[in-house]
């Protein structure tokens, strides 16, 4: 299992956009997938689930992925919040 | 160019129409050719700067009083200057007589008056409605038409992937079939319409059952006969790394005779119930229609609720607060 932690860095926050682009690119994978924020954990396959963190500008989350490509999986969706969705 | 000849535009329509022929019946073998009509009061008058003579005429009261009330000679010659135009007939309302010299000059010159028993302004939308339909472009495709809470779906997808079966659950839950296997659509006003290639009834085949009839089957508040087709339904095989459609926020298009309906991909996979996704389909599809998007909805939710968690975070900071 890999945790890795990540601030939100684009200023509109984890919205319906970013969300669909996790949520799409976590599901070509084989690993389980989960988000955390503060006490809530959601699976990061399901795009209510990503939506309901409501994960806004300047809030931490953890990144949880657990399979076979879970190190794989970690990296592009890192990179996903690294690229700030191509927002600002 | 479609195009249909006098005799058979008659012999079909005399009934709906109230029609008899006036002229010989050697003047009807000529060719309707356009979907509009004309009234040709303006032509008597020996005005002919734009005249339509390509369409049907239709000549109402104006037009035949007016001919009385020309002199023998003037008459004559006016009509003769008409009918020397490749007029495909004229059509006289309200069962209305014609001067003599009008009949005898179109036997000579072989152009059809048939006389109608309906109001001008009747017979002028009637014939206008028949004719669009006829000359309406049109074409078939391999699909299945159901008609899901008055919203027309048309199904479509490769045989086999269960669109007769689909359209069958969906008549069981009370929804109404037009036509399977084979959709004849046209477009008529900038819609689509859809009805079956033939007038049999509403027979389908089911795999392993062979032809049942849904009419007789499940009464005939399970079927009818055409249908506006408001958007389609690609049913495909479920594929993994497919990129279905998650929130419903973009919509895609097809288009068909150049008009654009929205298409839905749709993944099936066995085990799936597709029929009660096909009715949230329409009925998500009726919402939109009153001005209701729940995409829109919960994503604008979202969006306000993250900015205001923001500009919270972003006070707290300021104020030297602990992190959140």
């Amino acid at each position: 299992m890999i945790r890795k932690k990540i601030v939100i860095s684009n200023k509109l926050g984890m919205h319906a956009r970013p969300a669909t682009l996790i949520v799409k690119a976590a599901t070509k994978y084989r690993s389980d997938f989960k988000i955390a924020k503060k006490d809530i954990e959601i699976n990061g396959k399901s795009i209510m689930g990503v939506m309901t963190l409501a994960a806004e500008y300047g809030s931490s989350i953890e990144l949880i992925a657990d399979g076979v490509d879970e190190e794989y999986l970690i990296k592009e969706i890192a990179e996903l919040f690294a690229s700030k969705f191509g927002e600002e | 160019m479609k195009k249909i000849s006098v005799k058979d535009f008659f012999e079909e329509k005399k009934k709906d129409f109230s029609l008899s022929l006036i002229t010989q019946p050697k003047t009807i073998n000529r060719d309707i050719t356009s979907e509009f009509l004309n009234r040709p009061g303006l032509a008597f008058a020996g005005y002919f700067e734009r005249f339509s003579y390509q369409r049907i005429q239709v000549l109402g009261e104006t037009e035949i009083t007016y001919l009385q009330s020309l002199s023998d000679e003037v008459l004559y010659n006016n009509i003769k200057e008409v009918f020397v135009y490749d007029i495909p007939c004229l059509i006289v309302a309200k069962g209305l007589s014609v001067p003599a010299q009008m009949e005898f000059l179109a036997n000579e010159m072989n152009i059809p008056i048939l006389c109608s028993r309906l109001a001008t302004d009747k017979l002028f939308n009637d014939l206008r409605r028949y004719l669009a339909e006829f000359f309406a472009p049109s074409k078939t495709i391999h699909a299945t038409l159901v008609d899901i809470y008055g919203v027309g779906i048309l199904l479509t997808g490769k045989s086999g992937i269960g669109k007769s079966e689909c359209a069958l659950d969906l008549v069981e839950r009370g929804q109404r079939l037009v036509t399977d296997d084979a959709v004849r659509i046209t477009m008529i006003d900038d819609l689509l319409i859809g009805r079956s290639t033939n007038d049999f009834g509403h027979f389908m085949e089911v795999r392993g059952v062979g032809l049942i009839d849904v009419a007789k089957m499940f009464g005939i508040q399970a079927v009818r006969r055409n249908k506006r087709i408001d958007l389609q339904i690609e049913l495909m095989p479920w594929k993994d790394n497919m990129d279905y459609e998650r929130l419903g926020l973009s919509e895609n298009f097809v288009e068909i005779l150049g008009v654009r309906i929205p298409i839905i991909y749709l993944p099936v996979s066995p085990g799936k119930n597709v029929s009660v996704i096909i009715e949230v389909v329409a009925l998500n599809y009726i919402l939109k229609r009153y001005g209701y998007d729940a995409a829109k909805e919960y994503t604008n939710k979202l969006q306000d609720e993250l900015n205001k968690k923001a500009k919270l975070r972003n006070s707290a900071v300021v104020k030297n607060d602990i992190e959140m």
